[in-house]
C-alpha cells in the first residue's frame, strides 16, 4: 500500500536537495520524460495538497465571508458517517473489490456528499425551528453525535478502530494515483462550480437579502456550497482526514485577506500561499526524515506551516500586519521630529 | 397613467416565531407617489417590506404590483436593504456593488462587459460617488454606503422602489443629497416605498404615510391621515391587549400552555 | 465473558473505567449548563480541540523520563492539556478582538490548528514509543479501559473541586447569565466571575476528554444541559438533572463499549468509549426534546390536539346556545351544522354530557345551565374581541374569523383589559347584544 518504492528519487535527500531532485523532475516533466506512474510518492503528496489547497481556495473564501466556516466543521464530521452509509448502500456494487479503494470511488463520494450535506442541514434546521433548540446548541449536539453513530458504525463494520482515527488524521504517506484523480476531479468541478456561479455566491454572499429580491437562488446558493464543502472534504479523507481539511478552509482566506482588499485576489492568493507551504511541508518533512531519522505526520506538519504563516502575516503583512503598523508609525513619528 | 396602484396589500399576516409581527394589513398604493412608513421598533417596518418582497413566508395575504404578482413584476422592483445588513468587511469594490444592480435583467451568467461598466460609472456619478469607484467598501463612511446603495438602485431602473431606512446613522449633508435625488425620482414618475424612523421629517419628505403598529393604524395622504390622534394610536399603547392576545393564541395552537 | 450490572462497579478492571466515567461526565454536565445557557457551545468545541497538543506534548515529554504506568501520568497530561486548551483560548480572544476575526473563523482556526499540531507532535513518537502513542491516541475518541483506581481519586477529587466553585459562585452566576448590567450594578465583578467560568470550562473539558475524546467532548458539554433545560426552569434544577444525565451516559457507554463487543461475539474489538456516552447523552436529549412535560414535541402536540377538541366543544355549545331550541338538538344535527363526523360528534357530546355542560332527554341534547353560562362567556369574548377589532380600524366585516379563533384563547385577566378599554360595552359591531359577565342579558 505505501508507495514509497526503494528507488524513490526522494530516498536520502535534505531540505535543500528536495527541492533540486524536484525541480529535475519536473524539467523532465514538462520535456515529456516522466510518465504519470514514475511519480514518487513525495510527488504524489504535493499534487494532493496543491489540489486540495485549490478546491479550499475558491470554497474557504466563500466559508469565511458567509461565516459558514462552523457549519464546514460540521459537514466535516457527517461525513464519516455520510462515507460509511454511502458504502454500506452501493455495497452491493462493489462485490469483488478492495475495502479502502472501493470507499472512495467517485459513486461513494457523490452519494456520501449529498447525505452528509442533507443530514446535517436538515437535523440542524429541525432542531432549531421545530424542536425551538439554540441555533449553537443544535449545530454542536448534531455533528458530535452524527460523529459518534459514524465512529462505531466504522468500528463495528470493520472490526477496527484504525481507520477510525485515520478519518480524522488521514494516511498522507499511503496515497496513491487514485487519490490523486479524485483529488482531480474534484478540483475541476470546483472550478466548473465556480466559474458559472460565482457571480451568484458572491452576491448572495454579500447581500442575501438584495439577491433574494433579484430573483437569485439565495437558498440553492448555500446548499451548493455545502454540498462542494461536503465533496471537498471527502477528497481530503484520504490526504488529510476530516479535521484537519477545516485548516484548508479557514486559513488560507484568513491569509489572503491580510494582503488584499479584492475578493478575486483573495481567492488566487487562497491558493497560492498554501500550495507553497504544502510543497514547504512535504520537503521539511521529508527532511526530518532523511536528518534526524524521525517520521513525522506530513498532514500535521503541513496544518502547523499554515498557522505559522497566518501568524507571521498577522505581524508582518505589507498593510495590515501588527508590526508594519507600528514600524510605520514610528517613521511617521521620527519624520514629524525631524522637521 | 391607468388606475392600477402600484402597490396592493390584501389581508397579510405575518408570524415570526412566536410572535405576531403584522397582523391583517391592508392598503393601496397609487402610483407616482412617495410613501413613508412609520411605527415604533419592532412593529413590523422591516418585516413588512420582506413580506411584500416574498423574503418572508406570511400566514396569509395577497400582494400585486402594477396588478401583477411578484415574480412578473421583478424587473419594475427595486430594493434597497437596511445599510447593517450587510458586512461591510466584504472585499469589493465601490463600482462593483454598484453593477450587482444590473444583475437582475442580466441573470447570473451573462457577461458583464464596458457598456454595463458605463452604465455603473454613471449610476455612481448620479450619487456623486464617481471619485470611489475603486474604493474599497470598508473605506466609506455611513452616509457614502448609502449612496452606493442607492445607485445600485439607480441602475436596476425600476418604476416602484423599496428602501429600508435610508437615512438611519447618515449626516445631514447626505440626507439631502440622498432627499433631492428621491424627488428627482418621484418627477420621472416613480413609486417610493420608504420605512423611515424620523417623525420630525415625515411631512416634509413623503406625499402618503403609512402608520403600522403591529397592525395597520393609518393610510393615506400626509395632509390627512398625520394626525395627533393617529400618531397617538401608533405609539400609544391601544393596540397592547392585540399584542398580548395573539400572542397567547400563537402559544395555544403550538401546544404551550 | 459476560458481566452484570455490579461487576462494573466492584470488578478490578471494571470499576476504574466506570466509577472514574461517571465523575468525568458529571463534571462535564454541571459545567454545560453554563455553557449552554450562554450560547456558547461551540467555544467548547474549539477549546476541546485545543487541548490535544498539550496531550500529545506531556505524553511526548514524558516519554522520555517515565514509564507507561506511573501514577502521576494522568494528572501531568491532564495539566499539560489545560494550558494547551487556555493558550488556544487567549488566541481566540487575541483573534477575536484585536484582529477583528470573525467569530466562527477564530474558533474554526484555533480548532484545527492545534489539532495539527497535536497530530504533528504525536506522530513524533508514534513509532518509537508505541506504547505511549496508544496512550495519546486514547484521548481521540475517549478510552478508558486501561485506567486504575488511581483515577477514581483523582477524578473524584476534580469533580469535588468543580462542585465546589459551582456552589460558591452560583449567585453571582446566575444573576451575570441573566441579566449582566443588573448583576454589574450591584457590585457583583463579572470580570473575575467570568474568568473563573471560563477557566472551569477548561477544567471540566479537560477533564472530560479521558472517557469522552477531544473530538466529541463538546456534544457532552451540550447535551445534558439541553436535556435539563427542556425539563425545567431554575438554574439548581438544570444542574441536578444535568449530573444525573451525564452520570447515566457515563455509565452506559461504558457498559456498552464492554457488552456490545461481547454480544457481537468479537470480544477482541474495543469500542472507543467517547461515542458511547455520546450516544446515550443524545439519545436521552432526544427523549426530553419529544416528551418533556412543557416543552417536549410530542407533549405540545397533544396539547394542541386537546386545545382543538376544546375549541370544538365550545363551539358546539355557542351553536346550542345560539339555535335556542327548548326541545334540544339530535346528533345528527350537530354532526352537520359542525361539519364533524358522526363518531367525532358523538365523543364531543358524550364529554359535554359528562361535564355537566348539556343534558340528554329522548336522544336530543339541551343546554344545561352551566352549559348555557359556558356559552354565554365564549359569545360574550367573540363579541368583545370584534368591537376592539373594529375600534383598532378594521372593517366590521371581517373581524369574524379572528373572533372565532380568539374567542377560545382570551383570558379572564385580558377581558377584564377589553371590558376596561372599551368602557363596557352593551352591542358589537354587528348590533347583537354583548352577554354580560355575571350572566345576566
Amino acid at each position: 500500500m505505501i508507495a514509497t518504492l526503494a528507488a524513490s528519487p526522494y530516498r536520502d535527500v535534505d531540505f535543500f536537495s528536495f527541492f533540486g531532485v524536484m525541480f529535475q523532475r519536473l524539467f523532465q516533466a514538462i520535456q515529456g520524460n516522466l510518465p504519470l506512474k514514475d511519480l514518487a510518492s513525495d510527488e504524489i503528496q504535493m499534487l494532493v495538497l496543491i489540489g486540495l489547497c485549490f478546491s479550499s481556495a475558491l470554497i474557504g473564501a466563500f466559508l469565511v465571508l458567509k461565516k459558514m466556516t462552523m457549519m464546514a466543521n460540521a459537514l466535516c464530521h457527517t461525513i464519516l458517517l455520510g462515507i460509511v452509509l454511502a458504502f454500506l448502500l452501493l455495497k452491493p456494487l462493489f462485490l469483488e473489490e478492495g475495502l479502502s479503494n472501493s470507499f472512495l470511488s467517485l459513486k461513494i463520494l457523490i452519494v456520501a456528499s449529498f447525505l452528509s450535506g442533507l443530514l446535517t442541514t436538515l437535523l440542524t434546521q429541525l432542531l432549531v425551528h421545530v424542536a425551538k433548540v439554540q441555533e449553537d446548541a443544535s449545530i454542536g449536539l448534531v455533528f458530535t453525535s452524527l460523529f459518534a453513530l459514524g465512529v462505531v458504525l466504522v468500528t463495528l463494520y470493520t472490526k477496527n478502530v484504525h481507520i477510525g482515527t485515520e478519518a480524522i488524521m488521514g494516511n498522507i504517506d499511503a496515497l496513491d494515483k487514485d487519490d490523486l484523480s479524485l483529488v482531480g476531479a474534484v478540483a475541476l468541478m470546483n472550478l466548473v462550480a465556480f466559474f458559472f456561479f460565482f457571480r451568484g455566491f458572491t452576491t448572495s454572499t454579500f447581500d442575501p437579502l438584495f439577491a433574494g429580491s433579484i430573483g437569485l437562488p439565495v437558498s440553492f446558493l448555500n446548499y451548493f456550497i455545502m454540498v462542494l464543502t461536503a465533496a471537498t472534504c471527502i477528497a481530503a479523507f484520504r490526504a488529510v482526514g476530516v479535521l484537519l481539511v477545516l485548516t484548508f478552509f479557514v486559513g488560507p482566506p484568513l491569509m489572503a485577506r491580510l494582503l488584499t482588499d479584492k475578493l478575486r485576489t483573495m481567492i488566487l492568493l487562497s491558493f497560492v500561499l498554501p500550495a507553497i507551504g504544502s510543497i514547504f511541508s512535504v520537503a521539511l518533512s521529508r527532511h526530518i526524515l532523511v536528518v534526524y531519522q524521525t517520521p513525522v505526520s506530513t498532514s500535521g506538519l503541513v496544518v502547523c506551516v499554515f498557522a505559522l504563516m497566518y501568524l507571521l502575516l498577522l505581524l508582518f503583512a505589507p498593510k495590515k500586519g501588527v508590526i508594519t503598523q507600528i514600524l510605520k508609525k514610528k517613521a511617521v513619528f521620527q519624520q514629524g521630529n525631524s522637521r | 397613467m391607468s388606475d392600477t396602484p402600484a402597490l396592493l396589500v390584501k389581508q397579510l399576516t405575518v408570524n415570526y416565531d412566536k410572535v405576531p409581527v403584522l397582523w391583517d394589513i391592508h392598503f393601496s398604493i397609487p402610483a407616482g407617489n412617495t410613501v413613508g412608513v412609520i411605527g415604533p421598533n419592532g412593529a413590523g417596518k422591516s418585516t413588512l417590506l420582506k413580506a411584500i418582497l416574498q423574503m418572508i413566508d406570511p400566514l396569509s395575504g395577497k400582494v400585486e404590483f402594477f396588478g401583477l404578482p411578484f415574480k412578473k413584476a421583478r424587473a419594475r422592483i427595486a430594493y434597497v436593504p437596511q445599510r447593517s445588513s450587510v458586512d461591510w468587511d466584504f472585499p469589493i469594490t465601490t463600482l462593483e456593488v454598484v453593477m450587482m444592480g444590473l444583475y437582475g435583467r442580466l441573470g447570473l451568467f451573462a457577461w458583464c462587459g464596458s457598456k454595463e461598466k458605463k452604465e455603473a460609472l454613471n449610476a455612481l456619478d448620479m450619487v456623486g460617488m464617481s471619485s470611489f469607484a475603486d474604493r474599497q467598501i470598508s473605506q466609506l463612511s455611513g452616509g457614502q454606503q448609502q449612496r452606493v446603495f442607492i445607485a445600485r438602485a439607480l441602475l436596476q431602473d425600476a418604476d416602484l422602489y423599496f428602501m429600508d431606512e435610508p437615512f438611519a446613522g447618515v449626516d445631514m449633508a447626505t440626507e439631502q443629497s440622498i432627499m433631492q435625488l428621491l424627488r428627482d425620482l418621484k418627477a420621472k414618475g416613480k413609486t417610493l416605498f420608504i420605512v423611515h424612523h424620523d417623525l420630525n421629517t415625515v411631512e416634509a419628505y413623503f406625499d402618503w404615510v403609512i402608520m403600522l403598529n403591529t397592525s395597520l393604524v393609518a393610510c393615506g395622504p400626509v395632509k390627512e391621515v398625520w394626525t395627533e390622534l393617529a400618531l397617538s394610536e401608533t405609539y400609544g399603547r391601544g393596540s397592547f391587549v392585540l399584542d398580548e392576545a395573539v400572542k397567547l393564541s400563537l402559544r395555544r395552537t403550538s401546544g404551550f400552555k | 465473558m459476560s458481566y452484570s450490572l455490579l461487576d462494573f462497579f466492584t470488578d478490578p478492571v471494571l470499576r476504574a473505567p466506570t466509577l472514574g466515567s461517571i465523575f468525568m461526565c458529571i463534571s462535564s454536565s454541571l459545567v454545560g449548563v453554563i455553557v449552554v445557557i450562554r450560547k456558547r457551545s461551540l467555544l467548547g468545541e474549539a477549546l476541546s480541540h485545543a487541548s490535544y497538543p498539550g496531550i500529545a506534548l506531556g505524553v511526548t515529554l514524558l516519554a522520555a523520563f517515565f514509564t507507561p504506568s506511573s501514577d502521576g501520568f494522568a494528572l501531568a497530561v491532564l495539566g499539560c492539556a489545560f494550558i494547551s486548551s487556555l493558550l488556544g483560548m487567549l488566541l481566540i480572544d487575541l483573534l477575536q478582538k484585536r484582529f477583528r476575526v470573525k467569530d466562527d473563523a477564530a474558533l474554526c482556526f484555533v480548532l484545527s490548528s492545534f489539532f495539527g499540531l497535536g497530530v504533528l507532535i504525536a506522530s513524533r513518537i508514534q513509532t518509537t514509543h508505541a506504547l505511549w502513542y496508544k496512550q495519546v491516541q486514547a484521548f481521540l475518541y475517549g478510552q478508558t479501559a486501561t485506567m486504575r483506581d488511581i483515577h477514581i481519586l483523582i477524578y473524584a477529587a476534580l469533580l469535588v473541586f468543580t462542585c465546589v466553585t459551582l456552589g460558591l459562585l452560583y449567585r453571582e452566576i446566575q444573576i451575570l447569565t441573566f441579566d449582566r448590567s443588573f448583576g454589574q450594578s450591584i457590585g457583583i465583578n463579572s470580570k473575575f466571575v467570568e474568568t473563573a467560568v471560563l477557566l472551569l470550562t477548561v477544567l471540566a473539558i479537560v477533564i472530560g476528554i479521558r472517557s469522552v475524546g477531544v473530538v466529541m467532548m463538546a456534544g457532552m458539554l451540550i447535551a445534558p444541559a439541553l436535556a435539563s433545560r427542556q425539563l425545567t426552569h431554575t438554574l439548581k434544577h438544570m444542574f441536578i438533572v444535568s449530573g444525573v444525565i451525564g452520570a447515566i451516559s457515563g455509565f452506559c457507554g461504558n457498559y456498552f463499549s464492554v457488552m456490545i463487543p461481547f454480544y457481537l461475539k468479537a470480544e477482541k474489538l474495543s469500542l472507543p468509549t467517547g461515542p458511547m456516552i455520546l450516544l446515550t447523552a443524545s439519545f436521552l436529549c432526544l427523549l426530553a426534546l419529544l416528551f418533556a412535560p412543557q416543552r417536549g414535541l410530542i407533549t405540545r402536540m397533544l396539547r394542541v390536539l386537546k386545545f382543538k377538541r376544546n375549541c370544538q366543544l365550545e363551539n358546539i355549545l355557542k351553536a346550542l346556545w345560539k339555535e335556542e331550541k327548548k326541545e334540544g338538538v339530535l346528533l345528527q344535527e350537530v354532526a352537520s351544522s359542525q361539519n364533524l363526523s358522526s363518531f367525532k360528534t358523538w365523543l364531543r357530546m358524550r364529554k359535554l354530557l359528562s361535564k355537566g355542560w348539556l343534558s340528554i332527554e329522548n336522544h336530543r341534547f339541551i343546554l344545561s345551565d352551566k352549559g348555557e353560562k359556558k356559552a354565554r362567556e365564549v359569545v360574550r369574548l367573540h363579541r368583545l374581541w370584534e368591537l376592539y377589532l373594529v375600534h383598532l380600524g378594521h372593517c366590521k366585516d371581517k373581524v369574524h374569523a379572528s373572533a372565532e379563533e380568539m374567542e377560545h384563547v382570551l383570558t379572564p385577566e385580558l377581558e377584564k383589559q377589553l371590558t376596561d378599554f372599551l368602557r363596557n360595552p352593551m352591542h358589537d359591531p354587528h348590533d347583537q347584544p354583548i352577554p354580560h359577565k355575571e350572566g345576566k342579558e
